[in-house]
């Protein structure tokens, strides 16, 4: 007997569905159709290289938000913002101290969203500060530093510093007297160490006193220098917290 | 001998899969969320205030206050109270070679993955930063010198005595230097077997002459030590011991972990305290004011 029963008619969402996600074209970007089920759910997460930073599944107390309050991931957010806003920034500036200040009132008066990009800029590497230090809180306070994860308490430390570094490289670059006397006060605290202090001083602002030298090397430092090393220790973090297995949890 | 990685794998918890949700969605979820939230909030703050720029660059003339950007200003106020040297660079560099050192003292792996995991944990906690708080607020009140202020005004204003003035006797309670100026160091020196202890104590002799030229080594300021680097540094090795002690003998301290505790929250405390301080408190010349009575001059 002929099977009478139809096949059951694709409702108009799933149509749409296959449209978008089994299409030849879509399927050689993403490999798995939309993460709907939960084998997609782990490819998704296993072959993409961004998600990958990811285990496919993790401890069920540590997607509480009370855990980690998502203040590591945040300031990691914080950084990649900063980068985006911080190459636009690079196309209106220039670090030479006839230009630098007069390229900030330019990106103010006359481009275009130029106040709004300096703005977000600005406040993101403040947001980022305070991020890391109540990262750096709720890491300490969840007894996270134990081992196995000495180590990478110290890439976090290691972090931090370098996290004020590059704000206070940035703080420099628009060349107004915020900027000048905030670096000059600085800098003089470092050419008071009682070792190396003013050759450290004068290694940093390539003379004895903030000028046009001071500029160009704090200019490199903050947009490339610092966020190469960053961005390895960065790596080196996100890497040891997988290889540590995963967040702290309580034997 | 056990590897140091075989014994990492050891301290681990056991895996409960049963435990264990999926990243996609349960996590990836939550980040796009916070990190939503937190780019319309950093969108709206961006639209609202504007990134401060003054006047161009111009070296030849200071803004009274100076002042380094607000996270080193903890620094710039411990600047005020010590020798630059130990300011700037001693003790931030000490504070993080510690901060480092933590995980290398306190091993226990017990309470770990739990916030505030030991019994007494949250008292050790609000007791360490609000002690370290008020202690460090007592101290730049003192070494600003608002004591001598307060009580002058409260006792003239009482009416008993229209124009008290701090006594003299007490020349040396002003604040820290007042160790150095107010003691009368010229008449402290006494013999021992024919030899005057010290007929200058503030050019002690050090050095044989001729081995040294570094003026500071040949001869020591003392009263200006003592003000500049002994008290300082006694008080920062001091507190944190007698913290450790007074909670050990409260018997709230029974691990390393609550020793951490203890000081890391001391530590929150003065960092926070040294940094509200600094920029907000400190006007011309970095004297101690409200804050809204702070204005900065081009000098
Ligand atoms: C640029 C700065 C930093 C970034 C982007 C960053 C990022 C992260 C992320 C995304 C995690 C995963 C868990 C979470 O979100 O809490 C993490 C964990 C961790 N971080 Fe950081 N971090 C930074 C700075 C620090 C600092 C300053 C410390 C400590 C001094 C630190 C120590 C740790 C430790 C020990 C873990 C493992 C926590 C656990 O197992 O529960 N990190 N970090």
């Amino acid at each position: 007997m002929a099977n009478l029963e139809r096949a059951p008619r694709k409702s108009f969402n799933d149509l749409i569905y296959d449209l978008i996600f089994k299409n030849y074209v879509w399927q050689s970007i993403f490999r798995t159709g939309y993460p709907n089920t939960p084998r997609n759910q782990m490819l998704a997460v296993a072959t993409n290289v961004f998600l990958h930073l990811h285990p496919t599944r993790i401890h069920r107390t540590h997607v509480k938000i009370t855990h980690t309050y998502c203040l590591g991931g945040l300031s990691f957010f914080m950084f990649l913002g900063l980068t985006v806003t911080g190459v636009l920034l690079m196309f209106y500036y220039v670090p030479s101290i006839e230009r630098a200040y007069q390229d900030i009132q330019e990106l103010e008066a006359n481009v275009r969203f130029g106040q709004l990009l300096r703005n977000m800029h600005r406040w993101m590497a403040h947001a980022m500060i305070i991020l890391v230090l109540l990262h750096m809180m709720r890491v300490f306070y969840t007894g996270a530093y134990k081992p196995p994860r000495e180590f990478n308490w110290v890439v976090g430390v290691v972090l931090f510093i370098l996290t004020l570094l590059l704000s206070f490289t940035g703080y420099l670059l628009p060349w107004d007297q915020l900027a000048f006397w905030a670096i000059t006060v600085g800098t003089t605290m470092v050419g008071s160490a009682p070792v190396l202090g003013d050759e450290s001083k004068f290694l940093l602002l390539g003379g004895f006193s903030v000028g046009p030298n001071a500029l160009i090397r704090f200019y490199t430092l903050h947009v490339i220098g610092l966020p190469l090393v960053i961005s390895i220790f960065m790596a080196v973090h996100f890497w040891r917290v997988r290889r540590d297995g995963g967040l702290a949890r309580p034997l | 001998m056990v590897s140091r990685a075989a014994a990492a794998i050891r301290t681990r918890p056991r895996r409960e899969r049963e435990q264990e949700v999926l990243v996609w969605p349960d996590l990836v979820f939550i980040e796009f969320i916070s990190a939503l939230i937190f780019s319309i909030a950093l969108m709206v703050l961006s639209a609202m205030v504007n990134a401060p720029l003054l006047n161009r660059a111009d070296p030849d003339t200071t803004p009274n206050p100076s002042k380094a950007p607000w996270y080193f200003l903890n620094l710039q106020e411990l600047l005020l109270h010590m020798e630059p040297a130990w300011a700037g660079v001693i003790v931030p560099t000490i504070a993080l070679v510690l901060l480092a050192a933590i995980p290398y003292w306190d091993r226990d792996t017990e309470g770990q993955g739990v916030w505030f995991g030991t019994k007494f944990a949250g008292r050790l906690t609000v007791f360490g930063f609000t002690a370290a708080t008020l202690i460090t607020s007592l101290l730049i009140i003192w070494d600003g010198s608002l004591h001598v202020v307060w009580t002058e005004n409260i006792i003239r204003g009482l009416g008993l005595n229209s124009d008290f003035s701090w006594p003299g006797g007490l020349d040396w309670f002003r604040n820290l230097r007042g160790f150095d100026t107010g003691i009368p160091w010229e008449s402290l020196g006494f013999t021992i077997g024919g030899f005057t202890m010290f007929e200058d104590w503030r050019a002690i002799p050090l050095g044989i002459p001729g081995t040294t030229t570094d003026p500071w080594l040949l001869n020591l300021n003392f009263p200006s030590f003592l003000s500049q680097q002994i008290i300082p540094v006694a008080t920062m090795v001091g507190l944190p011991i007698a913290f450790v002690l007074f909670c050990k003998m409260l018997g709230w301290i029974q691990t390393r972990r609550d020793i951490a505790l203890l000081i890391f929250s001391a530590f929150i405390g003065v960092y926070l305290t040294t940094t509200i301080v600094g920029t907000a408190f400190r006007g011309q010349g970095q004297d101690l004011k409200p804050p809204w009575d702070i204005v900065v001059l081009e000098e």
